[in-house]
């Protein structure tokens, strides 16, 4: 299947709107697209409310407890994530594209795909931390800042990323 | 006024923004992880195409929009660079990127069409990040090595910024050309004809990228940064007084630096509490956390200028100056005088001043006169202590 077929838009006329949105991000908040960020403020929010008092002194997790009076919504990106999944739906909506309640990947069984979602998720939950940033917040603007890091994390977590395919369908491929 | 114009507070833009967001990806196709997988097999290149054409569209336009002074680079934040904890991250991604065939923002994008794998890597996210934040302190050097966050490739290749734009953008357009050449062999996406704005698209961005190629021979800072830095001397926000500083000191301000610029002699001599022996030669390669709020010192104040320039001018949103320097804090700080005939509120703001000048060992006087000036050793001194003047 194209991506034409799919019914969705061109991705260089879609990368090219991001970018012009990224470049109005820039200009009107100062900061950038994230994604990862509203992850690490949301869990020590949530490790917070569990157990207060060692959150409130961890070395890390400090760091990232909301302090304003709106709490987690006082934090840009997760307002934005928010508003990510919103401008989602309203766009697959939109595009009559009927819901899919799991994505079938070739060679995945339903339960596999579950279990690597999770495995995958919580490994990007760790890089990301390590990294400072995902593929938004690091990759596109940082990419876009010309930051440093962001050109170190580009080719190496893609070039890491094709790797572990292509062992994933090695495996597949001798079990079958 | 020099974008950026909103703070950091959600309420007006976080909303538009992240709608736009996730529409576009939703859009590109990226809400779903088939798009993604098929990327990591290399049929399809919708990622590769989405991100390398975002990156060169907001790049470009960051470049030209702070070439014409119309955006203050400064006051964008910008990612931090921390070498050895990225590359281990990196990898740690990149797997998880291929097991889940989907990134965090993506993740979000496919759980809110109603993918269920989706909200179970949102599931694993929460989960990664919590257990790396616990694991944190115990992880040393894996998790911060040398964190610098003024880090851009321009200064760390010893290239001007419009080469390092020029390159992407040419790297990027090779990228789509190769990219058509594997989707059109592998038979996957139908050839169709060429679209009629890639041409120009490509021309233009082209162009656009040999224009900051030349342009951008002098590695001078934006006109944007310089219009910035001159509104912060004018309008005086380049500086704190000496009272302000020793308040920020007794509350223990978290992220406050004070950089002493005298010579070291000197320094061995005098300094203000926690400052630390940075002599100008250093400040083009001081390690500067983007939290870090600086105040500089020298005796009267002009090295201190001359360093707030070259730290302003490196891209450092957060310094002062500490007005009229050493002499300021030996006056106001450690032997504050009231003035003749001071009136009631006078005296009583002299009372909290007292306070903080006696936190610092200082003598303050009620008597109008001038009595001596503090050492080091907090006993009074009736001859000035000889200080080794610089600046």
């Amino acid at each position: 299947m194209t991506a034409r077929a799919r019914g969705y838009a061109d991705p260089i006329l879609a990368g090219v709107a991001l970018g012009v949105l990224l470049f109005l991000t820039f200009l009107l908040v100062g900061r950038g697209l994230g994604a990862s960020g509203a992850f690490a403020s949301a869990s020590a929010a949530a490790a917070h409310a569990v157990a207060p008092a060692s959150t409130a002194t961890h070395p890390y997790l400090s760091d990232y407890v909301p302090s304003g009076p709106a709490g987690l919504l006082g934090d840009w990106t997760v307002v934005e994530l928010l508003a990510v999944a919103a401008g989602a739906w309203a766009s697959a909506r939109l595009a009559r594209r009927a819901p899919v309640p799991l994505t079938s990947i070739a060679g995945e069984s339903p339960r596999s795909r579950l279990v690597l979602a999770l495995v995958g998720g919580s490994l990007m939950g760790a890089g990301a931390r390590l990294a400072h940033g995902c593929t938004s917040g690091l990759g596109l603007t940082g990419g876009a800042l010309l930051a440093t890091g962001a050109w170190l994390f580009i080719p190496v977590a893609f070039g890491s990323a094709f790797l572990v395919a292509y062992l994933q369908r090695r495996l597949a491929g001798a079990r079958r | 006024m020099i974008a950026p114009f909103f703070d950091g507070s959600p309420a007006l833009t976080a909303v538009p923004i992240g709608f736009a967001f996730g529409a576009t990806l939703e859009r590109a196709g990226l809400g779903s992880a088939r798009t993604i997988a098929d990327q990591l097999t290399g049929r399809d290149f919708t990622v590769v195409k989405v991100m390398f054409s975002c990156i060169v569209t907001a790049m470009l336009l960051v470049f030209w929009a702070d070439r014409l002074g119309w955006l203050d680079l400064t006051r964008v934040a910008l990612p931090t660079t921390d070498v050895l904890p990225q590359l281990a991250g990196s990898v740690l991604f990149g797997a998880g990127f291929a097991l889940a065939s989907l990134c965090p923002g993506t993740a979000c994008v496919a759980a809110a069409v109603g993918a269920r794998d989706g909200l179970v890597t949102i599931g694993g996210l929460f989960l990664g990040t919590l257990l790396t934040g616990e694991l944190w302190p115990r992880l040393g050097g894996l998790a911060v090595h040398a964190v610098r966050d003024d880090a851009r490739l321009p200064g760390d290749l010893g290239l001007s910024t419009g080469v390092v734009v020029a390159l992407i953008v040419g790297a990027a357009l090779l990228t789509f050309w190769i990219a058509g050449r594997i989707e059109g062999a592998g038979g996957r996406t139908e050839p169709g004809p060429r679209a009629p704005w890639q041409g120009p698209l490509a021309t233009a961005a082209a162009v656009l990228a040999l224009l900051a190629a030349a342009t951008g021979s002098s590695r001078l800072p934006g006109l944007g940064q310089l219009q910035a830095i001159a509104g912060d001397v004018d309008h005086e926000t380049d500086h704190v007084d000496a009272l302000t500083l020793a308040q920020w000191i007794h509350d223990r301000h978290r992220h406050l630096r004070i950089l002493d610029v005298r010579d070291g002699l000197a320094f061995d001599d005098y300094r203000i509490p926690g400052a630390e022996d940075v002599p100008v030669q250093q400040i083009p390669t001081l390690s500067i956390a983007a939290s870090d709020t600086l105040v500089i010192y020298s005796d009267g104040g002009g090295h201190a200028a001359q360093a707030w320039m070259l730290l302003r001018l490196r891209g450092v949103p957060h310094a002062y100056i500490l007005r009229d320097g050493l002499e300021a804090w030996e006056e106001d700080v450690l032997a504050p005088r009231v003035p003749f005939g001071a009136d009631s509120a006078t005296l009583a703001r002299f009372a909290s001043i007292k306070s903080l000048s006696a936190y610092f060992g200082g003598r303050p006087s009620t008597a109008p006169a001038i009595l001596g000036v503090r050492d080091t050793t907090g006993s009074v001194a009736q001859s000035p202590p000889k200080r080794r003047k610089t600046c």
